[in-house]
């Protein structure tokens, strides 16, 4: 059993050591070692595009979490108090915003755009004129198209942690003379933070590795994956590696920090709800 | 309840639930008309979408077939083999790794995903390709070995990036398992093979049905792995939708195309959901 | 540029390192410093202001970036970086294998584009799609027609007005890695055919339906350009047979080729001639029943962000120096005089830029249709997906 666990760690490490490994390559091509240096990480750095990419990336990344985090929150505490046929329309289309493939959604988020920017801006220069607003793909059309995806993740994971919440606090709660909003505040959140935490950091993971939505959708603006797509068809070189050594060194360190808080967090009693 | 507090809690719920109703109508709903509505249209001259009322996109469907047949063969080939690869590390994780390690070895599984997939295939890339492994292959005699551009490099493509994401819900079930059960079968005289066979797994069901699930959609879409690894030699719907749109610039087939992807993706799920779920009831997926 | 009347040097001398200056070769401060303008401007300028002396190029605010959009392997890297030197803006390489693509990222609108790369067929449609403007000639002074090569600067103008001006020429053939592909091979009869036979597996075609489509036809002696439907059916049948004896379907050949996981693939000259440079094996054939010969453009895209960068960028591509050394690293042809001036004797005669009249008789201009027919795209397409 261990070395069959050992055997898989191997491979699933050994891409990630070639590309850790040939970014402290001082030639150019791939496979094709010319002595140890770190220059390309400098270029990297000094790169204004792949930097510009990496920002966009975290930009993005982060106003989908949030967006994506609260809203999903919101939609699901709503939802567990709707019954019917509205219910089950939203119990669909979550299941079909989370079935439908990335690349069928970057289509259609796409065409639906161009075809309402051709069709407003015209009426849009018409009202106003000369310094008309003129719609067109960009950062908020990828946040957009990125949110949908992860607001039916939320939703999902919210739910189920209220569904295996004890019902029992909440009425315990109202008894108690605590208003509705109250309950909400210091009773359910509480309790649901653990599933709002993993929402948010599943959203930015998902909108920050996002290639094929933001392919599409992103207009003239790079992502960080979009950067890398081209560059790996302009013909690759180690400073690619270094971006992505970098990128996963720092979620390293984010993971490591985060593990030791939440250690440090489970000391205290989970809930928090004194009479 | 009396008729004011009702509205007052239908107008929180409203308010509760409106943005994210506002998201999935514009983004959700809003492109699906228009994917719907483009692939009853006709090919405009230099390429886009014409208006026009037609059924000869989902008449050409067939011709797309062997794409269709691509995706339909290899992404549930790439999930089987993702279980049976996942399915032991999982159980080593789980039930054979010592408690100090063992939070270890899970983070150390998730870790790859926090690299760019892009760059994984990218390195699987140089090694398939010539100067990689086909390179010792021919130290040791298999000359002229290729490995890249098949389907093969594609279902390692596959497998190596979503393994992670199938071990995760498969560890999560087996961990919760009573230990207990294990000890009471191998007390009836079970063997250890019996045990896994007739306790384990039957328990770890659930954990199964969510990860293969989850990776049969993703792998249904895929798009960077047969691209890469494919050489344009396999391609999946992914791809031919990718061609539609930014190159061939037929929309209306590719919007077709797009509608036949999600209507085999429903009915697969569906079979699938019955199939291992059980039947009767609706049971919630839960993702986590 | 300032000319000042400065008796202390010779005008020769004085021409000489301008011309030095204007090519690289020295610095601005060696310029200034050698001519005695330094100091004759220093002071000059602090007495009149607007005498003072500005880099070639900020006649105008640049900006910072430029998007460009060409094809693999299209440009000399140096150039490049001596353009942001020179000018401090930043250039955003993007690069695509085929025209259709570029096409399709146009119309979808929002690419950002400032400078983009089409092929001679194209022009006149992106034209008719309203999704290039006419160029300004009066902001590319390097451009000359009269140096052009005349053969190929038409595809440019519509309608009697310049919409893009060229860039270099080309033709469409296969490089064979002779190492591994044995015997003498000259049609693209021999192309298909051992394809299918004994080079299966080692075979690489263009992602691009001009070429490919184009050069399967080439096989039945069709026209490289045609659209006929009982053709195109014969040609689909030739890619669909052989689609299963193909290492990869790729614009960008080269790293297979170099690797040696591929050993034949359909060329262009400038990929012909970096391989061969670097591995002699490679060699650059011309299929004696026809092929592709095209020239490619330098264009712009309406609502290009940056339109002075766009500008600034193409007239110094156009200069005679640079472009000489574009020529010398991509190893295309160039279709101006007062470049070709500027090469060496033993590039002008290279048969792969340069090939023999007979073979070159046989070549057609891709056709603006094969664009545009639907029939050609869902060809590829089908193709693909097969």
């Amino acid at each position: 059993m261990r070395w069959y666990a050992s055997f898989i760690y191997f491979v699933l490490y050994l891409p990630i050591a070639i590309i850790v490994i040939y970014s402290f390559n001082a030639g150019r091509y791939a496979m094709d070692w010319q002595g140890f240096s770190i220059q390309w990480y400098f270029k990297a750095f000094a790169n204004p595009f792949a930097m510009n990419s990496l920002k966009i990336s975290l930009t993005v990344g982060l106003w989908t979490a949030f967006l994506a985090t609260i809203i999903g929150t919101l939609a699901a505490i709503g939802l567990e108090r709707m019954r019917g046929w509205l219910r089950q329309v939203f119990d669909g289309l979550i299941y079909i915003a989370i079935m439908v493939p990335g690349v069928v959604i970057g289509i259609a988020t796409l065409i639906a755009f161009v075809t309402v920017f051709k069709a407003v801006n015209p009426a849009l220069a018409h009202m106003f004129g000369e310094h008309a607003p003129k719609l067109h793909m960009g950062l908020p059309t990828i946040i957009g198209a990125h949110v949908l995806f992860n607001l039916a993740v939320v939703i999902l994971i919210i739910r189920s942690r209220l569904a295996g919440m004890d019902k029992s606090l909440i009425e315990a709660s109202g008894d108690l003379y605590a208003t509705p909003f109250g309950t909400f505040r210091q009773v359910v959140l509480p309790l649901l933070a653990p599933a709002i935490l993993a929402g948010f950091l599943l959203s930015f993971t998902f909108s920050f590795e996002d290639f094929i939505i933001a392919f599409f959708v992103a207009g003239p603006n790079s992502t960080l994956p979009i950067y890398i797509f081209s560059s790996i068809r302009r013909g690759i070189t180690p400073e690619i590696n270094a971006i992505g050594t970098v990128v996963l060194v720092v979620s390293l360190t984010l993971l490591i920090s985060a593990q030791f808080l939440l250690r440090g967090n489970a000391r205290r009693p989970a809930g928090g709800a004194r009479a | 309840m009396t008729i004011a507090a009702a509205s007052s809690r239908r107008t929180t719920t409203a308010l509760l639930v409106g943005p994210a109703a506002i998201f999935f109508v514009l983004l959700l709903i809003l492109p699906l008309v228009v994917v719907v509505i483009y692939s009853f249209g006709e090919r405009a001259p230099a390429g886009g979408y014409a208006p026009a009322f037609t059924f000869a996109n989902y008449a050409d469907l067939a011709s797309r077939g062997k794409a269709f047949l691509n995706t339909l063969t290899l992404a549930p080939l790439g999930t089987l083999l993702c279980v049976v690869i996942a399915y032991p590390l999982a159980y080593f994780l789980a039930l054979k790794a010592s408690e100090r390690w063992r939070t270890l070895l899970l983070v150390l599984v998730i870790v790859p995903f926090w690299t760019s997939q892009l760059l994984r295939i990218y390195a699987w890339l140089l090694i398939l390709g010539h100067k990689g492994i086909p390179s010792f292959l021919a130290l040791i005699g298999f000359d002229d070995v290729r490995l890249i551009n098949t389907p093969f490099a594609v279902l390692v493509g596959m497998v190596y990036g979503y393994l992670p994401l199938m071990v995760f819900p498969i560890y999560v079930s087996l961990e919760k398992l009573d230990r207990r059960l294990l000890e009471a079968s191998a007390d009836l005289g079970a063997s250890p093979w019996r045990t896994l066979w007739q306790v384990t797994l039957p328990l770890s069901l659930p954990g199964i049905a969510t990860g293969s699930l989850l990776v049969f959609i993703l792998l249904m879409g895929e798009f960077i792995i047969p691209a890469f690894l494919g050489g344009g030699k396999v391609f999946f719907i992914g791809n031919a939708l990718v061609d539609l749109f930014l190159q061939s610039r037929n929309w209306p087939l590719g919007a077709a195309v797009s509608l036949g992807l999600v209507a085999i993706m429903l009915v697969t799920i569906v079979i699938y959901m019955r199939f291992v779920l059980g039947r009767g009831g609706d049971r919630r997926v839960a993702l986590m | 540029m300032s000319k000042f009347d400065d008796t202390s040097m010779t005008s020769r001398r004085f021409m000489q390192e301008l011309r030095r200056y204007q090519k690289g070769s020295v610095s601005r401060r060696h310029f200034l410093g050698v001519t005695g303008l330094g100091l004759a401007t220093a002071v000059l300028g602090a007495a009149v202001p607007g005498l003072k002396p500005r880099p070639a190029f900020a006649a105008e605010d640049l900006g910072d970036t430029l998007n460009f959009t060409t094809w693999p392997n299209y440009f000399a890297q140096s150039n490049l970086d001596d353009f942001t030197k020179k000018t401090g803006v930043n250039i955003n390489v993007s690069v695509f294998g085929s025209n259709e693509e570029m096409l399709a990222k146009l119309q979808a609108g929002g690419t950002g584009w400032d400078v983009f790369v089409p092929t001679n067929y194209t022009i006149s449609t992106y034209k008719g799609l309203g999704l290039i403007e006419p160029l300004d000639l009066k902001r590319l002074p390097e451009f000359d027609a009269s140096s052009q090569d005349p053969r190929f600067v038409g595809p440019g103008t519509v309608d009697g007005t310049i919409y893009a001006v060229p860039k270099d020429w080309g033709t469409t053939g296969y490089v064979i890695n002779s190492d591994k592909v044995k015997g003498e091979m000259t049609t693209w009869k021999q192309f298909w055919d051992r394809t299918r036979g004994d080079l299966s597996g080692r075979v690489m075609v263009h992602d691009y339906q001009l070429t490919t489509i184009g050069n399967a036809l080439k096989y039945f002696g069709y026209s490289f350009n045609s659209i006929d439907p009982k053709e195109l059916a014969d040609a689909e049948k030739l890619l669909i047979d052989s689609k299963p004896h193909l290492f990869g379907i790729n614009s960008d050949y080269q790293p297979s080729m170099r690797n040696g996981d591929a050993w034949m693939s359909v060329c262009w000259t400038g990929d012909a001639s970096q391989l061969h440079r670097d591995i002699p094996a490679m060699q650059y054939v011309i299929g004696r029943e026809g092929g592709e010969i095209w020239t490619d453009f330098y264009a712009i895209p309406k609502d290009a962000p940056h339109r002075n960068a766009a500008y600034a960028f193409v007239n110094y591509m156009l200069t005679p120096e640079v472009n000489a050394k574009e020529i010398l690293a991509h190893g295309y042809p160039s279709t101006d005089a007062k470049t070709n001036a500027l090469l060496p004797k033993t590039v002008l005669e290279d048969p792969i830029l340069y090939p023999a009249k007979d073979l070159l008789a046989n070549l057609e201009f891709g056709a603006a249709a094969t664009l545009t027919n639907p029939m050609r795209a869902e060809i590829m397409n089908r193709f693909k997906s097969a």
